[in-house]
């Protein structure tokens, strides 16, 4: 988090981590289209001819508090790929919060472990206690065969404290709900580690509010806890 | 660790974000098509682009007068750095109603020559980063210049002249130039995209080689350091093998050797000889038996398997009864053997037979590296707030006046089987396990033990022990534990 006090600027910063292919520059393409143009920045992405994520992706959301506090929201994407490990600890440096992408297919039990010792290993690299940092579990990739039941994936759930949402993000689904997660859990660290509520006057309700006020949530879970919005308003 | 902070963690300038060369390229292609002079400022007013036409010898004109000078500067300061907001003579632009949504934040400054500007800031990820001025431009609803703004700044001033000069101005609609400007604006925000991309690319591709760099000569430290460590190591065991070997053999060789001469009657009914040898005997049979004792506890503790046994204890009782057994080498050796005790002490505890083993392995030491002559002291204090071990405690100190250690193997000392002098003609016995039994079993009460020295003054080595040892009544010295089991899967 980087809170500007003379600026009245606050930056929060997500990263989307997990093995390669699994799906986290998706999350952030189907984020992309469900946002209006308004409150966010093109979607800068740096991929290889294949498609491979070569740096990082970056999608910026922002809005004013009704206290007249600027907030950005930075959703990075890390490469997967195994060679670009400095580059990931580097897209990492000072999250708030990380949106774990794990491909749910049964085959890929083991590389998803791999990449959250990975995880755990360039958090500390960056001087983030891994106690500190909340993280949100994605299980995309729902629709292949092979993939996790969920009473498996609700087994895997319990061997952590890590809120866990199923995905198919190629479909669009669960891709906002686990941006609320991560975006939830992100506030309430910083709202103990900072207080923003008391600091800056921004409550979680009102942060979760606006950014999703410009972000397309019809059709998925968000439609029951979010109030309904009226299209292209601003709230 | 860490690295510096990453280029994706700071706010990128606008300056930054474009390449000044092809920027200038491309403003200046845009002032020779619409004939419209831009500057571009970013938020701290630093100029990134400035190309002007048509109003060179106008402006230039009006510049020769002391008061038109005054009011160009003014009107120039309030354009490059004034606020972008409906004051200090802005206004908003006279606009077609259909470019009214897109021109928002779009400003109109009138000059006092007639002329004018438009400014529109730049925005970026809902910053305003700077602004693009256009202008100055004759506005197409001038009708009679020049106005009186312009012809008072002085008595001499020549309208002919001046209106020769503007037509040199391009002479447009603010609607137009407002068009072309939100063309501009367009065109800067895909520059500035693609200049983002490559400036965050280019940085986090350096940032990435350094970091990779950095891990690699981590990792090569790492072995190197790992193989002088295997190297030491490797070299003390062949010194323990030699020294153990030195050791066993010549005891025992002694020890057969005069039996030998016993049995064989060669000396006959005892004598005063005979006593001797029978003494010879006893004294190498005890070494011999010391020794084999040290590497018993030594490999003991190495295996985890020492258990201390803690119960109350008298700390003055503890030394007197260390000094007795020690009084026999002391008076062979001929040094000095002083005791400082408190009058009355506490009660403390502790497991007696290794704490007494402790005390008389350092003044062995203390009395082996001290030559004829010299002194050996023992002190022990009384309990008090130990700031080393944050609780109530004692210490007992052993001082020498011998040779001393060399400050660099103060550590090293305290490794099994290490001696300073391991050459196989050293002067002084011993396997090297002594201080490391004193350093296992010291730290097993949750004491620690120091030393402090200077070459051929002496030595003076420090325990300082809590009253009540830090954990339950029996414990486990357990050799440490290097590595370190990897968490448990999550998926
Ligand atoms: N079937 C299926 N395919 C998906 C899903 N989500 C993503 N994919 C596909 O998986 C492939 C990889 O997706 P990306 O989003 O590029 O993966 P990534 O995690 O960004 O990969 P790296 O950048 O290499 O780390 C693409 O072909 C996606 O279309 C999903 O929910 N179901
Ligand atoms: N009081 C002392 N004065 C000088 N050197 C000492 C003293 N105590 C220990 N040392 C050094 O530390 C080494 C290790 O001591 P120790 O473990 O007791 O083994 P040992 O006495 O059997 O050689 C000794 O060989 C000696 O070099
Ligand atoms: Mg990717
Ligand atoms: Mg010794």
């Amino acid at each position: 988090m980087q809170l500007n006090h003379a600026q009245r600027e606050l930056t929060v910063k997500i990263v989307y981590y997990g093995p390669g292919l699994s799906g986290k520059t998706t999350n952030l393409q189907m984020v992309h289209q469900r946002t209006s143009p308004e409150v966010r920045g093109r979607l800068l992405t740096v991929e290889t001819h294949d498609d491979r994520t070569l740096f990082f992706d970056l999608l910026p959301v922002f809005f004013s508090t009704a206290n007249g506090f600027k907030v950005k929201v930075k959703l990075f994407t890390v490469p997967g790929q195994v060679i670009h490990n400095a580059t990931r600890r580097i897209v990492l440096q000072g999250a708030d919060a990380v949106a774990f992408i794990a491909d749910s297919r049964r085959a890929a039990a083991a590389e998803n472990n791999a990449y959250w010792k990975n995880l755990v290993e360039n958090m500390k690299e960056n001087n983030l206690d891994p106690a500190q940092v909340p993280v949100v579990i994605q299980y995309n990739k729902r629709d292949l065969p092979d993939t996790k039941t969920d009473a498996e994936i609700e087994e895997t759930r319990k061997k952590g404290k890590e809120p866990v949402v199923g995905a198919i993000a190629i479909r669009g689904i669960g891709v906002l709900e686990t941006l609320y997660a991560v975006l939830q859990s992100a506030f309430r660290s910083l709202e103990a580690r900072a207080g923003l509520t008391k600091n800056i006057g921004l409550g979680e309700r009102e942060f979760l509010t606006q950014v999703f006020a410009n972000i397309d949530v019809t059709g998925t879970e968000l439609e029951r806890i979010l109030p309904p919005r009226t299209p292209g308003a601003r709230p | 660790m860490s690295q510096r902070e990453s280029v994706l963690q700071r706010r990128v300038t606008l300056g930054a974000m474009l390449d000044t060369e092809s920027f200038t390229e491309v403003v200046r292609g845009f002032v020779e098509l619409y004939r419209v002079g831009i500057k571009v400022f970013d938020d701290k007013g630093a100029k990134l682009a400035d190309i002007k036409i048509g109003n060179g010898d106008f402006c230039g004109y009006v510049f020769s007068f002391p008061e038109g000078r005054r009011r160009c500067t003014a009107t120039v300061g309030r354009v490059k750095d004034g606020p972008l907001a409906l004051s200090h003579g802005a206004r908003l632009p006279v606009l077609e109603p259909d470019l009214v949504p897109q021109a928002r934040g779009m400003l109109t400054v009138p000059c006092f020559t007639g002329l004018r500007y438009l400014i529109v800031p730049i925005a970026w990820e809902g910053d305003q980063i700077g602004r693009v001025v256009f202008g100055p431009f004759m506005p197409e609803d001038l009708k009679d210049f020049a106005p009186k703004t312009l012809t008072e700044i002085a008595e001499g001033f020549d309208v002919g002249n001046a209106k020769t000069l503007v037509g040199k101005v391009r002479r447009a609609p603010e609607g137009t130039i407002a068009r072309v400007m939100l063309h501009f604006g367009q065109l800067l925000q895909t520059m500035l995209f693609g200049g983002q991309k490559m400036y965050l690319t280019s940085q986090l591709h350096i940032e990435a080689t350094l970091d990779n760099n950095r891990e690699l000569e981590e990792r090569n430290k790492r072995l190197e350091d790992a193989n002088t460590r295997l190297k030491e190591l490797d070299r003390l065991k062949s010194a323990f093998l030699a020294t153990v070997s030195h050791e066993l053999r010549t005891p025992l060789t002694s020890i057969i050797g005069y039996s030998e001469m016993l049995a064989e009657g060669l000396a006959g009914p005892l004598n005063g000889e005979q006593v001797d040898y029978v003494r010879t005997i006893m004294e190498k049979g005890e070494t011999l038996l010391k020794l084999i004792s040290s590497i018993l506890d030594i490999s003991q503790i190495e295996a985890g398997k020492v258990r201390l046994n803690f119960e109350p204890m008298d700390a003055v009782e503890l030394i007197n009864g260390s000094l007795s057994s020690l009084r026999p080498q002391v008076q062979k050796k001929g040094v000095a053997l002083e005791a400082k005790l408190p009058a009355k002490m506490a009660m403390v505890s502790g497991d007696r037979d290794r704490l007494r083993q402790v005390i008389v392995n350092l003044l062995t030491n203390a009395v082996k590296f001290t030559p004829k002559g010299g002194r050996v002291a023992v002190t022990l204090t009384d309990v008090q707030q130990q700031p080393d071990l944050n609780a109530p405690g004692y210490r007992i100190l052993v001082e020498d006046s011998g040779v001393g250690i060399p400050a660099d193997q103060f550590d090293k000392i305290f490794n099994s089987f290490y001696q300073v002098d391991s050459s196989s003609t050293r002067e002084y016995g011993g396997a090297g396990l002594g201080l490391a039994i004193v350093k296992s079993f010291v730290e097993g009460h949750g004491g620690v033990v120091r030393v402090a020295s200077e070459m051929g003054h002496g030595s003076r080595f420090t325990l300082v022990l809590p009253v009540t040892p830090s954990t339950q009544q029996h414990i486990l010295i357990t050799p440490p534990v290097t590595s370190v089991s990897p968490a448990d899967d999550r998926f």
